[in-house]
């Protein structure tokens, strides 16, 4: 949690009173602006304030993860336990088009961010044929279909071994080596500059139109349907960014571990990508890194010493529900409304400021 | 005889999975609630069974107080938590009851271990029928018999007892209900522990075929789920003939393609919500 206190004090010095305020304004609205300065020096930071490169680079993948979770629940309102479809068969394809095909690290990435937009989109399109609880309820019910392939195809996936020796190739572009990735730093650092990328990209959706009607789409979706929006393609088209995301993701953790495990693709990856995004603070950007943080720092502290320590993400989750419905982020913004004078970023994305996270519209 | 062998077996495992989807149905027809740790109840049925009959060395003992004590462990949670979050949209029930879902596994595998266990097929169950040359085990045809018996009682106790009356007249408003004189609280803390006592009951009576193992958990949510996709959520039809569907699938897929038998259940819903998204039962 160091980190997140010294990028808080970070983020604060520019914005927190006096004249530096009017630039910052006018900064805000950029997908540059906003938080994403603090961002990028926490990115910085990051390595020197955790025990190791490769924690920092395990959180930022989680922390993809989360963000493309963030933007299907927190903008759009869709709950959905079948992340881990996308997480794991980023993780699959990407390690096999490297092993099989002998492709580079950048093709490996671009067939994970197909696949996962692709299977999304397949996935979304038959879910989002039913709303609100039904549709949660087959978002889970096809990520044990993916499992069970996944388990079936064990000549590809390696079933419950997982897909072991995946390489980790240097980044190459038009067969010119830019930089060898195979130190933890080198690595991080090439996966710090893709999650910041996301995260601007995330911020410039977000503020689109698509991202407004989105979150239409979200507060009320029979009045958008009345707009003449049509809300189905919308929410597939949530449902495709959000795989790509989640599919990238999964492909960098697998050249991480270099290891593909069957886990990568059960339901509990599912349940850990929502409760990091529900820990974090649903509809809240720097949520979804602080929920990623805060699941991936604890889990190593506790997993040595007590490998039963999910018991306490469950009761984190129910007492999140119980006193914190805005999860960690808004805890923290509470806090500053209280102390601070001012929450930073509150004009930042359509749901920091509507305050109480996304619902799902019945 | 095989298929006669695999259709028998379909049958008591879609009564099974009758047992549990009525049981998540009954609870979202009156409370308005998904309950995402029915597998874990499910779960904690089957490892209940366990310990009570190592404890009483004796299965019948356990049969009558294990799931009972499930239930009561769902009154208790609804008394004192699940009740707090009724007013709250959908993904918070479901966030709340992936808490619990998560805590019931964690807990269990510091009782129980982390390794499955099997149960002995109980006393006097443990041979054979033999009908002309077709041989069948004997608990799966008491399986058969008894989830039919407590189909029966449940469909008996929901459509002719005041209980069940409050019960449906509660699905259709409970405010109205609470309005007459009924004490609301009461009836939905009972209808929570019921229709978690069900999934506690099919968790003990599968344990004997199927083993136990501290991960059945989400395995069974997700075919209960595919169940009432199929068969449409709130309807007690609906969970009886998506159980046996998907039962049947199940075990008939697992003579012709075994690897494939788990998908194939899913696959089922698949092609349900392709040709009838609301499901065979459901209403709009």
């Amino acid at each position: 949690m160091d980190a997140n206190g010294q990028a808080r004090a970070a983020r604060h010095a520019p914005g927190g009173s006096g004249q530096g305020r009017d630039l910052f304004a006018s900064l805000r609205s950029g997908p540059f602006g906003g938080p994403t300065p603090a961002v990028a020096v926490l990115l910085v930071l990051m390595p020197f304030a955790l025990p190791s490169s490769t924690m920092a680079t395990e959180i930022l993948i989680f922390a993809t993860a989360t963000l493309a979770c963030n933007l299907l629940l927190g903008y759009g309102g869709l709950l959905s336990f079948g992340q881990a479809i996308f997480f794991g068969s980023g993780a699959y394809l990407s390690s096999l088009t490297m092993m099989r095909l002998g492709a580079g690290l950048l093709p490996a990435l671009l067939v994970a961010v197909v696949a996962g937009a692709v299977s999304a989109a397949l996935v979304g399109a038959l879910s989002v044929r039913r709303t609100g609880i039904y549709f949660v309820m087959m978002t889970l019910a096809f990520n044990q279909t993916a499992y069970f392939i996944a388990y079936t195809l064990s000549d590809w996936t390696g079933g419950d071994n997982g897909l072991l020796d995946v390489p980790r190739p240097p980044l190459a572009l038009f067969g010119v080596t830019l930089a060898d990735l195979s130190s933890a730093t080198a690595y991080y650092v090439f996966t710090a500059v893709i999650f910041l990328l996301i995260f601007i990209a995330v911020r410039r959706v977000i503020a689109s139109p698509f991202g407004s009607t989105l979150i239409a789409v979200r507060e009320n979706e029979a009045r958008a349907l009345a707009l003449g929006y049509d809300t189905r393609n919308f929410k597939i088209a949530a449902f495709a960014v959000s795989g790509a995301m989640t599919s990238l993701s999964g492909a960098l953790y697998a050249m991480l571990l270099n290891f593909a495990p069957l886990e990568n693709i059960q339901l509990s990856m599912s349940e850990n990508i929502v409760i990091m995004t529900v820990i974090g603070g649903t509809g809240s950007l720097l949520g979804s890194l602080l929920g990623a943080g805060a699941w991936v720092i604890v889990s190593d502290m506790l997993a040595e010493i007590w490998p039963r320590w999910l018991i306490l993400t469950g009761g984190a989750l129910i007492l999140i529900v119980l006193f914190l419905r805005g999860g960690l982020w808004g805890g923290v913004e509470s806090l500053m409304r209280r102390f601070g004078g001012g929450v930073p970023y509150a004009a930042d994305g359509a749901s920091d400021a509507a305050g109480p996270p996304a619902q799902p519209v019945e | 005889m095989l298929y006669l062998f695999q259709v028998l077996n379909g049958l008591g495992l879609g009564m099974i999975y009758f047992l549990i989807s009525a049981g998540l149905t009954i609870i979202f027809g009156l409370l308005n609630f998904v309950n995402f740790a029915h597998g874990a109840f499910f779960m904690l049925g089957g490892y209940l069974c366990w310990s009570l009959t190592e404890l009483t060395g004796n299965f019948w003992i356990s049969l009558l107080t294990g799931p009972p004590l499930v239930a009561f462990l769902a009154w208790a949670a609804e008394v004192t938590l699940i009740r707090r979050i009724y007013r709250l949209p959908h993904t918070f029930h479901i966030l709340v009851t992936v808490g619990i879902a998560l805590i019931l596994q964690e807990t269990t595998i510091m009782i129980w271990g982390p390794i499955g266990k099997s149960i002995p097929v109980p006393d006097g169950l443990q041979g054979v029928v033999k009908l002309w040359n077709f041989t069948y085990p004997t608990y799966r045809l008491f399986l058969i018999a008894f989830t039919s018996l407590i189909g029966f009682a449940l469909w008996y106790l929901l459509e002719r007892t005041r209980f069940g009356g409050l019960v449906r007249a509660g699905s259709e408003s409970a405010e109205m209900v609470a309005l007459l004189g009924t004490n609301i609280h009461r009836l939905f803390a009972r209808t929570f522990a019921l229709g978690v006592g069900l999934a506690g009951l099919a968790g003990t009576l599968s344990a004997p075929i199927r083993g136990i193992h501290p991960f059945m958990g989400p395995e069974v949510l997700g075919i209960a789920f595919v169940v009432v996709v199929i068969g449409g959520m709130g309807s007690f039809t609906g969970a009886l003939l998506g159980g046996l569907l998907v039962g049947l699938v199940q075990s008939l897929m697992s003579t012709l393609w075994p690897e494939g038998a788990s998908l194939m259940i899913y696959g089922t819903m698949a092609a349900v919500i392709l040709l009838r998204p609301y499901g065979l039962f459901g209403r709009a």
